[in-house]
């Protein structure tokens, strides 16, 4: 059963739909990435699962249960617009939002402390939020997510203002939560993160899902691309829906050949082999997430590759 | 449950970490306390002196024993007022001052001096004053008589000693009592005439009461002169000067009639102060606290466990809880100068209590709690509105007005007539219901309306508490411009605005 499940999920707010007729579902366990460009209505999508704002129409079951705060002691969340209390100490912050997930004071003391430390913010625990950097700030609430080792954690934008050393720093952590039993869902325009670290994914258009499944899969809905030097003409094998002729080198032509949807590049290989067809030279283009977002999409929409 | 103590208990201790809290908190009692040491030791001095050099010999004698005359009747006055007051006439029944506060007439005043005067009627009741009463006070003659000082002889004529006291007038001059600073120089001729008159000299601040009672004087005398040379009989010229219209004054004893309506009233208007006071104080902290979370974006985070009412509870909660520990504080720091002023307890803070029937405690109470949820709750809502301070100011200014403005001018009626048009008028409005009723109460309100008043206003928390939680909702993660009058309207009953 998946750990979050959306079904005909619609939000309007007043003539505007920010999310329109959304149905996916998250199995438990893995890295789940909620891709789109801004206004794609990730954000809205993730506020209405943790009953920040509820639908206009349609259902929502997370952890098998309707969205509500008694959810919370299972859930971590870091939001796209982050904040702290600036006059707060950066412990008692992170024991804070521990306890507001239903911690009891001792274990989310420990918890914190021990975040604290993995973060390298041992020096600073008790110091005013507001004394600490942007990126440290980020951690803090980073740690603040994640202090109750939620089964559910869902992160939204969660790379965006962090520079490239304490992005590492996270993708190793979201990497260890999964390892350790939690299931991470996090939203992105980012398509470089998400191709490290997502098992499955969402893709969302102005409110709508365009694509779910593995990225193998989403890769699969662009035709192969591959480039090869032959003596002949690649054009006659049946997989292939085009060819465009390179250079020529002393009787070798370099080609840009384009597959059939469905025919791996593999077939092609295999193929040449069979019939003798003469190639110097067979290289693949494993199309990218953000090549996938364009041909689903369009381009008129803001992703980052 | 958990989750608003949680949110009550950051919002306390958030403000209780700063400083501006704590100087709020401590400015009464500092006021207070240094206003008793001020008051007692830099006490400005009231008593002065005066001279009178007089060339016909006449007058001095009669003008200095005016003045001791009526020293004493204003004491023997005020020692009546007290004895009333503490029923200590029983303890010399026959005495003058037995009889109560009343206009004294010459011959009384006499009779009084010639028992000793004030020192002796107050040691006669020392004995016998309630513990709970003050010591009577004799207060010091404001004026003390002063030689005139080595080198100034008056002989030489009026203008010669107007220069010779001329640096006197300008500092002190030493007198049985001390050194005391030259008020008044009095010159009477040997004959007063319209050629001669009698002239005086101030130091710019003169006793109007001592100018007078020497002017007095000095014509009463030249009248009894006048009369006795028309041929009177200097007993009758004496008799006809000093007659005065026979004259009974009455008024209510103390702590009666109106004063009693004053007294009744001082814990109940206290209570209106203080609400104010502490309403406006933490609202705006409250308002600081909403707007930090909403510019700080930290209140999605917060959101995910706490759901928009629950936050707003716990802000109610905590900063309430501040506003009744300024007001802990601030009643005990009154408690306390009022246990340090002797006889404030007896006269004011006894009376007061013992005017409020045990129910109306309780009654006080709720009013006060419902008052500072109303009001803090526009605060809320202002701050959930609200992107910055100065966008919030634009709402807070028409606010308080639209509170206070009634309410000022409500306090001002209720001490003239508790029960008029105007305060009964606004007991019914329930933004007013809480300082119109806290302030009648001390007039005497029925239990009825307290009954009736309370039950509109707790249906009126609980309405306007559905409101906030639901404007919350709407706005909380609102970006923007603040909404229109009509989309906050649309908010408040639950409908979603873009």
């Amino acid at each position: 059963m998946g750990i979050l499940k959306l079904d005909h999920v619609v939000k309007r707010f007043g003539d505007f739909t920010a999310v329109s007729d959304l149905s996916f579902d998250v199995p438990e366990g893995g890295i789940f990435g909620f891709l789109g460009g801004n206004g794609a209505g990730k954000t809205t999508s993730l506020r209405m699962a943790l009953d920040i704002i509820r639908p206009t129409s349609g259902s929502i079951e997370i952890l098998g249960r309707k969205p509500g705060r008694e959810n919370a002691a299972q859930i971590g969340f870091l939001p796209e617009e982050r904040g702290l209390y600036r006059r707060m100490t950066v412990l008692d912050t992170i024991v804070y939002f521990g306890q507001l997930k239903g911690m009891d004071l001792a274990s989310a003391k420990k918890e914190a402390e021990r975040l604290i430390e993995r973060f390298g913010l041992s020096e600073w625990t008790k110091s005013m939020v507001e004394k600490l950097s942007k990126g440290m700030s980020q951690k803090v609430q980073v740690a603040a997510a994640m202090v109750n080792r939620p089964r559910l954690l869902i992160l939204d934008e969660p790379f965006s203002g962090l520079d490239p050393v304490n992005q590492q720093v996270l993708e190793d952590l979201v990497l260890e939560m999964a390892e350790a039993g939690s299931t991470v869902v996090f939203s992105t325009h980012i398509m470089q993160h998400a191709e490290r670290l997502t098992d499955r994914i969402v893709l969302l258009s102005r409110g709508r899902k365009v694509f779910e499944g593995t990225q193998e899969q989403a890769r699969a809905t662009l035709p192969g691309r591959l480039r090869l030097e032959s003596q002949g003409e690649p054009t006659g094998f049946s997989g292939v829906l085009s060819a465009k002729r390179g250079e020529t080198n002393v009787g070798w032509t370099a080609w840009e050949v384009s597959l059939k949807p469905g025919v791996a590049p593999g077939d092609l290989l295999q193929a040449c082999t069979a019939q003798g067809f003469a190639l110097r030279s067979f290289e693949s283009h494993r199309p990218s997430l953000h090549d996938v977002f364009i041909h689903l999409v369009g381009p008129g929409q803001e992703t980052v590759q | 449950m958990r989750n608003i103590l949680l949110v009550a208990a950051r919002e306390y201790k958030s403000i209780a970490s700063t400083r501006g809290f704590w100087v709020m908190l401590l400015v009464l009692p500092v006021v207070i306390g240094f206003s008793q040491v001020a008051g007692r030791f830099f006490r400005p001095q009231s008593e002065s002196a005066y001279v009178i050099v007089d060339a016909s010999g006449d007058f001095a004698p009669s003008i200095e024993q005016r003045l001791k005359l009526n020293y004493q009747r204003v004491e023997l006055s005020a020692f009546s007022g007290y004895v009333q007051r503490w029923e200590l006439g029983k303890v010399k029944p026959d005495a003058v001052w037995a009889q109560g506060e009343r206009w004294f007439s010459d011959e009384q005043v006499e009779q009084f001096m010639a028992e000793g005067g004030i020192d002796a009627a107050a040691q006669i009741v020392k004995p016998h004053v309630p513990k709970e009463a003050p010591a009577y006070e004799i207060d010091r003659p404001n004026y003390t008589r002063a030689e005139l000082p080595p080198g100034v002889n008056g002989t030489d004529g009026a203008d010669k000693l107007a220069e010779d006291l001329a640096p006197f007038l300008k500092d002190s001059i030493a007198t049985s009592e001390g050194e005391r600073p030259l008020s008044l120089a009095v010159y009477i001729p040997a004959e007063v005439g319209a050629d001669s008159p009698v002239r005086m000299w101030t130091n710019g601040a003169p006793n109007t009461t001592l100018v007078d009672n020497v002017r007095n004087e000095i014509t009463r005398v030249l009248r009894a002169r006048a009369l006795e040379a028309s041929g009177l009989a200097p007993e009758q010229a004496a008799a006809i000067t000093s007659i005065s219209v026979p004259l009974t004054l009455s008024a209510p004893p103390q702590g009666a009639g109106r004063e009693q309506v004053v007294i009744r009233s001082v814990l109940p208007l206290a209570m209106v102060y203080l609400l104010l006071v502490t309403v406006m104080t933490t609202g705006s902290m409250m308002l600081q606290g909403v707007i930090e979370e909403r510019s700080n974006k930290l209140l999605e985070s917060i959101l995910a466990t706490v759901h928009p009412a629950q936050l707003m509870h716990g802000k109610l909660i905590g900063l309430g809880a501040i506003g009744l520990t300024i007001l802990g504080v601030w009643v005990g720091a009154a408690v306390g100068a009022a246990l340090m002023v002797q006889g404030v307890v007896a006269d004011i803070v006894k009376p007061s209590l013992a005017a409020i029937e045990p129910w109306m405690f309780g009654a006080m109470l709720f009013y006060f709690v419902a008052g500072y949820l109303i009001i803090s709750m526009l605060y809320l809502a202002i701050g959930a509105l609200s992107n910055s301070l100065q966008d919030a100011q634009s709402y807070l200014m028409p606010v308080i007005m639209i509170i206070m403005l009634p309410v000022v001018f409500m306090m001002v009626s209720v001490a003239q007539q508790p029960n008029g048009v105007f305060p009964v008028a606004l007991s019914w409005i329930p933004f007013y219901t809480p300082f119109a009723m806290l302030a009648r109460m001390g007039g005497g309100v029925s239990m009825m309306e307290v009954l009736g008043t309370g039950l509109m206003l707790a249906a009126f928390v609980v309405v306007e508490m559905i409101l906030l939680g639901r404007l919350f909702q709407a706005t909380l993660l609102r970006t923007g411009q603040p909404p229109k009058f009509g989309a906050f309207i649309a908010m408040m009953f639950g409908q979603q605005v873009s």
